[in-house]
């Protein structure tokens, strides 16, 4: 891990941390996505530094880093594999394509990506704000409190807590 | 007009209830209130939908919900695979610390009521 990644994956961390006291505190759900968000974020940012050049800067990421994960080369797959719990690397991937489209609505939440729409920062739309994220319920916390949800939000905690085991595959 | 008091039970029954019509996954939902805090509702959920995991620490997610009123409080939900609640049922997987399964109560999908776990 070099310098850049462990700057990155600090930050990832702490966010994380907040986003499991807003979780177990029951406070509006805006809250605990907009951490999420900024979490799934950070990691990918940290994992992309590998090259020890920057990533794009905005928003997006999570998306590709769970494709990139996806396509460990392969000297590396069993190992990343059991690091992220998986006892086959084909079963890690299909747990990828399956959260993928849960991994795109958690990204599209950030306010740049989010199409003047729901997100979990500010009212919208912008020039004649309707709904405030306080109050709305976002589908995709429904999606975060089924089984699978639960499962995809134990991954990103192996994620953020084994990420110096995998920083430079 | 007045809150209706707290009940955990009956909270309990509901939201597995709403697990079990809502998530195609889970086989069962035990709701373990044994040793449990007055405010805390323990299930453990059966689910086929989740692949099995050379993990064996078993970790519980939580939610607050509603808090800052008269019925403030906790959900943890423990999500296995039927193969790990066969290793849990034959005492070879531990659950959390002080979680219990004695005085374990039981929802399927086929039950209008809870009944004690036999597993």
């Amino acid at each position: 891990m070099n310098g850049y990644q462990k700057l990155w994956w600090e930050q990832a961390k702490s966010d994380h941390s907040v986003f499991l006291l807003i979780r177990r505190s029951g406070i509006a759900q805006c809250h605990a996505l907009h951490y999420l968000q900024m979490v799934t974020e950070k990691i990918a940012k940290a994992y992309f530094w590998r090259s020890g050049s920057q990533p794009p800067k905005n928003h997006s990421g999570f998306v590709q880093y769970l494709r990139f994960l996806g396509q460990t080369r392969q000297t590396d797959r069993e190992r990343i594999a059991n690091l992220f719990t998986f006892t086959r690397f084909a079963d890690f991937q299909n747990w990828i394509r399956a959260n993928l489209p849960t991994a795109y609505e958690l990204e599209r939440l950030a306010p740049t990506l989010a199409n003047d729409g729901p997100n979990p920062e500010y009212p919208w739309p912008h020039h004649q704000p309707k709904d405030a994220p306080v109050n709305y319920k976002f589908s995709i916390w429904g999606e975060l409190t089924t089984g699978q949800g639960r499962d995809f939000m134990r991954i990103i905690a192996i994620a953020i807590d084994r990420f110096p085991e995998y920083a430079d595959l | 007009m007045p809150t209706p008091p707290f009940d955990r039970d009956s909270l309990a029954q509901w939201y597995a209830k709403s697990h079990l019509d809502t998530d195609p996954g889970i086989d069962r939902v035990l709701y373990l209130p044994n040793e449990a805090p007055d405010r805390e509702i323990r299930f453990v959920e059966i689910n086929k939908m989740i692949g099995d995991r050379t993990d064996d620490s078993l970790e519980p997610i939580d939610f607050g919900i509603d808090t800052g009123t008269e019925n403030e409080h906790k959900l943890l939900v423990l999500d296995v695979t039927p193969a790990q609640w066969e290793r849990i049922s034959s005492h070879q997987l531990p659950l959390p610390r002080d979680w219990s399964l004695d005085k374990a109560l039981e929802f399927g999908h086929q039950q209008c009521r809870p009944t004690a776990l036999s597993s």
